[in-house]
């Protein structure tokens, strides 16, 4: 019983992780310019994510280390270095996308312009940072992050055109504005392998004090939650094609959403929408915070833990504090949130080949994992996702300059 | 021993499993005749940044802390320092911020 409720709690939180204001953004994007075209997209990104997220979770459960500490260990400082700076750049252009995501969520909620809300929205994420446990965190914040399967709901009540559906599973050509078309795709998956998912998720197996003992359940957390979250983002995009495609409407503006629940729900599609963005846009925020804290912290060898007192690990709870405060910086110059998503997710995907080169070295280290390495076929596939990785770094900055618009 | 494999980049505990940094960087002495013999492993901001340039290094005045090889013991997957991490200067940084700013927000 322990384990099953261990299980369900780590899918609904997985759920969290991986929906956020990037994914519900580019989804919306593809379905209102593409109709159901770009499914391929979310599940392609989804099936990448599933395998990096399993492999960064079997590997902190039997090596004891997170993935940070063992690339510092195994790949020195000046790579570290390198990533870290790479990953602290993109991910603060993330963070403040979230921060800008739970800022329109109040905006829609009081009329009061989103700028406005980044004090207090960016205090809220460091209140419950200074506060709350990982726990609080982890789990608390991804329960409540349930309301999102309003989406699921939505694009089932809907009735969408079943054989459209499966067709876009399928990759296909596009039919206009190419350059948009790739950019869009470059940007869900962007949004979908997002490295901050697979660091955080391998800091909170040491959190959690996983061990050996844990390699199936991680198995079916990484699987079931991943899949669940690309079930929604999918659900995102189906309501976006049939509620905006067909009337031509460009998805421009956050204030736009609102438009992808009211038609299904009515007046309570404006209230779900409102708790749907805000909680899963708090969630990721907390999750991209607490990661770049725990990448610095792991790194350079710190203290850290969300458990313990933040005097009893002061650079750790700084490096959080510090954290909110330039996301926040960036969000407050009233840039618009859509803008910065749309842009950090095209550099996430610029940027993935960094941060996934090492896990085809890791997971095959004795020393760290191992019986418990890679086999044949997982080996494939990270080879895979690495030369897809390398494609989207080399052609995320064009699209995104001729494609973006 | 693998110094570079074992020992380079490896957490630092102190003794009682305080984590106190990484090893930075370590250093030999050599004396003519004789093969070389590990001294030191060095924690600091100056032997990073030397590790990568020594332009970046040069410009960092803070000189690194050095724990003679004495006291260290070199475990599977740990280095462990016969010290006590919050009196040596591995933790200056840790103890100020505790001390000056987050000590002092409430609830810390």
């Amino acid at each position: 019983m322990k384990k099953i409720l261990e299980i369900a709690l780590g899918i609904v939180t997985s759920v969290g992780g991986f929906l956020e204001i990037g994914s519900i953004a580019t989804a919306a994007q593809a379905g209102a310019d593409f109709s159901f075209q770009l499914i391929w997209a979310i599940a392609l990104g989804g099936l990448c994510i599933i395998f990096l997220v399993e492999q960064a979770g079997r590997f902190s459960a039997v090596s004891g280390r997170t993935i940070p500490d063992a690339i510092r260990e195994r790949f020195g400082f000046s790579y570290f270095a390198f990533l870290y700076i790479v990953l602290a750049l993109v991910s603060l252009l993330v963070l403040a996308a979230e921060i800008g995501g739970v800022c329109i969520a109040l905006e829609l909620a009081t009329g009061i312009h989103f700028q406005w809300w980044t004090v207090p929205a960016g205090f809220l994420i460091w209140l419950v940072m200074w506060k709350g446990t990982f726990g609080v965190i982890e789990k608390g914040v991804s329960v409540l992050g349930l309301v999102t399967l309003c989406f699921v709901i939505g694009a089932y009540l809907i009735h969408p055109p079943e054989a459209q559906v499966l067709r876009g599973v399928l990759p296909s050509l596009p039919q206009h504005d190419k350059a948009h078309y790739w950019f869009v795709a470059v940007s869900i998956l962007g949004a979908s392998i997002s490295p901050y998912l697979f660091f955080f998720y391998s800091s909170g197996a040491i959190e959690d004090e996983w061990n050996e003992g844990h390699i199936g359940v991680n198995r079916i957390i990484a699987t079931g939650g991943m899949t669940f979250g690309s079930v929604i983002s999918i659900s995102v995009l189906i309501l976006a094609a049939m509620i905006f495609a067909p009337q031509g409407v460009k998805f421009e503006h956050y204030s736009q959403l609102p438009d992808l629940l009211v038609p299904v729900f009515g007046y309570w599609g404006y209230w779900l929408l409102v708790a749907s963005v805000g909680i899963a846009c708090l969630g990721a925020a907390l999750e991209i915070t607490l990661e770049i804290a725990y990448f610095t912290a792991q790194g350079f060898g710190w203290n850290w833990s969300e458990n313990q007192r933040p005097r009893d690990e002061a650079r750790f709870a700084a490096a959080y504090t510090l954290t909110i405060i330039i996301a926040a910086l960036i969000t407050i110059t009233g840039i618009d949130p859509l803008k910065i998503t749309i842009f950090s997710m095209a550099l996430t995907a610029a940027t993935l080949p960094v941060s996934i080169v090492p896990f085809l070295f890791l997971m095959n280290d004795y020393s760290y994992v191992r019986v418990y390495r890679n086999g044949w076929f997982s080996n494939a596939v990270v080879i895979a996702i690495i030369s897809l990785a390398f494609v989207l770094a080399v052609v995320s900055i064009p699209l995104q300059i001729f494609g973006g618009g | 021993m693998n110094l570079i494999r074992d020992c380079l980049d490896k957490q630092i505990d102190d003794r009682v499993k305080r984590r106190m940094g990484r090893v930075d960087g370590i250093i030999l002495e050599v004396e003519p005749g004789r093969p070389p013999r590990v001294a030191y492993i060095e924690l600091g901001v100056k032997t990073l940044m030397n590790r990568v340039s020594s332009r970046l290094g040069n410009a960092i005045t803070h000189e690194p802390y050095r724990i003679p090889w004495g006291k260290i013991k070199v475990g599977l997957n740990e280095v462990r320092a016969d010290v006590e991490a919050e009196k040596t200067p591995a933790l200056e940084w840790e103890l100020w911020l505790r001390k000056k700013v987050i000590g002092r927000i409430p609830g810390a």
